[in-house]
């Protein structure tokens, strides 16, 4: 009877484990060997076995990788951070009784809903500098910069802008999900010893928003670690590569160059770079909590 | 043993009167009902679109087949195309992408040789085609797509600027020499867009600027500075690419360096946003009216011709002419300048060309559609402007001499119509013109150089810099498929002996 049962058992997992080897595993394995060959998809010769010489050059010969790198880790860092302080103020007074609040809470989340590529588009069109609303307005005010797409100095932050418009909503509505869920005992206790709005927030709030936020942000830096949409859809990684994130350099060895080989070994250079910020990440939030 | 003989001598002539009636029966031209039920799938980017939209319905309805269209980007189409080949998938039968990747697609096997068919089907009046364009259709001799797309560029000047007396005179005062109509040189398009840069000199308002180019990253600028690259370091029948020899690149000698340096120039001297300006900006801004000078394919001459459709101001006032020269020339075989007049056409892209994939399971069906696409007479519709601004330019024979049509059907003014026609021909004619960099990796091989020009035109980096980063790249690049092997193939692309 035990038998049975653990026959059964096993039968049940199968076709979990099978898709999970079929999707999952077996890919991962697959880049990772092509990862060590030189594949040249393009000119129809099949891929011969470098070693880490892909790995090699990346780290020693490739300047294009850590432009692209460069530019990500900042992007990272000043996009997720604007988000957080945003979307906490955003949550933090839409959690306040005032008029029109639900309308608020719902105009705040309509930029998140759009797809990137189309937030990418609109942008694009906006900052356009014949044709664009922002330079007209400029314009208007006697403000002349021409280009802030296509000139290298201000194109990255153009880039961060865009993002930091289409997901501060993220923070803000985890944040503002989180904040409806305080017992408000705590607050009229706060309120009974007399706390400010400021000592309120700063000594019970925010500790309590902790674990959200450690969540929020590892989300939001892993997510834009991945930057591609927004470079594809308005910069193309221009003017030069100022504006070229490691997702976008990966994909263009990947898909325009069709090397192969090498685009597994940026993709998996990529992987452990996330994976050891996360970890950074999670480890300094922890010790902060 | 004669009776034997004699059968089989009879069945042999059977056999051979068969075939010739059966490839009598077999033509170019698409039959009525002969496709019903089946269908084919095109792969072409905007605004290529235009002439398989056109031509989709009458075909559908007289073959019974159905055309399905997808449309992509061009900075998507090699993605697309290669990821369709590398995977198997077949999912495009009729692939409508640039010559210029001929190394990659040809050379690469993924497309089917049209000996077969052509043998078959026949051509319409293959001897209309250009040679140059011929040219551009052949992988080591075998021709592997259909002719659809002439492609150079030309210098468009605005006549009412230019051939202004009063401008003229003045420029003179300022510069001390009368310029050519158009500029021969591009040390004379430099001081003339300088001239003509920033004020309202056709007094409707709105300042002016000298030039107008396309300079945006992955929009095809590349073709902007090999433009320049041609008069400052290749010399007619000699290309500035590589060393013959060697296989080791000549994008850092100094004509390339030269060549850099003048489009950082010309960059200075165009509109502010020239860095956002890909083929369509540079054409909807150049025939809305917003500079003296452009560089283009011929698409501004079609789009010229209509304010309505394409808002253009310009009509009438365009003057054409082929590529300016230079007055030197760096000669890589002797590491020296060569001081005196060059000027040599450029063959840019070298033209959109259709090719059946491999992976194909209609090719005789993609065949028929691309042959009634390209007749002689449904072509000139394509080029002359009649369906609007499709992305094809001139590439028959007969295309340059109908000038009646094109004033008809594409409502060119005669003039106009002469003057371009007459320019794309002399370029197109040209035996010595240069071609596209036409072997593996030409795709990989201009992106690099893309991708460093726009660091030039950010000024992020100096001319000097941004060649010797070419250099480097396209040093690796070449180790990556292989130095001999591109050696051989470069040498047969310009038509050398193997060493």
């Amino acid at each position: 009877m035990a038998m049975i049962k653990k026959g059964t058992g096993i039968a049940f997992l199968v076709p979990g484990l099978a898709f999970l080897l079929i999707m999952g595993i077996f890919p991962l394995i697959w880049s990772l060997t092509l990862a060590f060959s030189k594949w040249k998809a393009a000119t129809g010769v099949g891929k011969t076995f470098v070693g880490l010489d892909n790995f090699i050059n990346i780290i020693t010969d490739d300047p294009r990788f850590w432009n692209s790198l460069r530019f990500t880790v900042l992007y990272v860092m000043v996009v997720v951070l604007l988000e957080l302080v945003l979307g906490l103020m955003l949550a933090y007074i839409l959690t306040e009784k005032m008029r029109f609040r639900n309308f608020f809470r719902i105009l705040f989340l309509l930029p998140m809903a759009a797809p990137a590529i189309g937030v990418a588009f609109i942008w694009r069109m906006l900052l356009n500098p014949e044709a664009g609303i922002v330079s007209k307005i400029m314009a208007a005010f006697s403000i002349n910069i021409p280009g802030l797409l296509t000139n290298a100095s201000t194109a990255p932050y153009m880039l961060m802008i865009i993002d930091v418009w289409e997901w501060t909503p993220f923070m803000f509505m985890g944040l503002l999900a989180a904040m409806q869920a305080f017992p408000p005992e705590l607050y009229d206790a706060a309120a009974v010893d007399g706390a400010s709005g400021w000592k309120t927030f700063w000594y019970i709030t925010l500790p309590l928003l902790q674990p959200i936020i450690i969540t929020l942000s590892l989300l939001r830096v892993i997510d834009s670690f991945k930057l591609f949409e927004i470079v594809f859809g308005v910069t193309s990684g221009g003017p030069g590569s100022s504006t070229e994130s490691l997702s976008f350099y990966t994909y263009t060895v990947g898909f325009s160059y069709f090397n192969l080989g090498y685009a597994c070994a940026l993709s998996w250079v990529f992987l452990v770079i996330i994976l050891a910020i996360s970890n950074v990440v999670l480890n300094r939030f922890r010790k902060e909590a | 043993m004669k009776k034997a003989l004699f059968v089989t001598l009879v069945l042999l002539l059977l056999f051979t009167l068969s075939s010739f009636v059966f490839a009598a029966g077999k033509t170019w031209e698409s039959q009525k009902g002969e496709y019903a039920g089946k269908s084919i799938t095109v792969l072409v980017t905007d605004p290529h679109t235009m002439v398989v939209q056109a031509w989709k319905p009458s075909w559908e309805e007289l073959t019974g087949g159905k055309v399905d269209i997808v449309v992509v980007p061009y900075a998507s189409l090699y993605d697309k195309m290669m990821t369709d080949f590398i995977t198997d998938t077949g999912a495009y039968d009729l692939i409508c992408w640039p010559s210029s990747w001929s190394g990659d697609i040809m050379g690469g096997g993924w497309v089917l040789s049209l000996k077969p068919f052509m043998d078959d089907y026949g051509y319409p009046n293959w001897d209309d085609v250009v040679p140059a364009q011929k040219n551009n259709l052949m992988w080591a001799g075998v021709v592997y797509a259909l002719p659809y797309d002439g492609d150079c560029h030309l210098i468009y000047y605005r006549k009412d600027a230019l051939e202004n007396k009063e401008y003229q005179a003045k420029f003179k005062a300022k510069y001390g020499y009368d310029y050519n109509l158009p500029p021969k040189t591009w040390e004379e398009v430099i001081d003339v867009a300088e001239f003509f840069n920033n004020w309202d000199w056709n007094n409707d308002g709105k300042n002016e600027y000298g030039i107008d180019f396309i300079a945006q990253r992955k929009t095809q600028a590349q073709w902007t500075l090999l433009d320049i690259v041609m008069q400052y370091a290749a010399q007619p029948g000699v290309a500035p690419y590589f060393n013959p020899d060697t296989m080791e690149p000549l994008v850092n000698n100094p004509g390339w360096v030269e060549a850099v340096t003048v489009i950082t120039k010309l960059a200075k001297l165009a509109p502010p946003g020239i860095l956002g300006y890909g083929y369509s900006e540079n054409r909807q801004a150049f025939v809305s009216g917003n500079a003296a000078m452009s560089i283009d394919w011929g698409d501004i001459g079609v789009m010229e011709q209509s304010e309505k459709e394409y808002g253009s101001k310009v009509k009438g006032k365009l003057g054409y002419g082929p590529l300016p020269g230079a007055k030197k020339t760096f000669n890589f075989k002797d590491n020296k300048w060569i001081e005196g007049y060059n000027q040599v056409n450029f063959l840019d892209f070298g033209g959109w060309i259709y090719s059946i994939s491999k992976f194909s399971k209609n090719p005789e069906m993609a065949y028929k559609f691309g042959t009634f696409m390209t007749t002689p007479e449904h072509s000139l519709l394509d080029v002359d402007g009649a369906h609007g601004y499709t992305g094809a330019n001139p590439w028959r024979f007969s295309q340059y001499k109908e000038i009646a049509k094109w004033v008809t059907d594409g409502g060119w003014g005669e003039e106009s119509a002469k003057g371009y026609l007459g320019a794309i021909e002399k370029i197109m004619s040209d035996a010595k013109a240069m071609s596209d960099l036409r072997i593996p990796g030409g795709a990989e091989y201009y992106d690099y150089m893309d991708l460093h020009l726009a660091d030039a035109l950010a000024g992020k980096a100096t001319p000097q810099d941004v060649c010797d980063a070419v250099y480097k790249e396209w040093q690796k690049i070449t180790d990556s498929y292989g130095r001999d092997k591109q050696l051989k193939l470069y040498r047969e692309s310009l038509g050398l002996p193997a060493k």
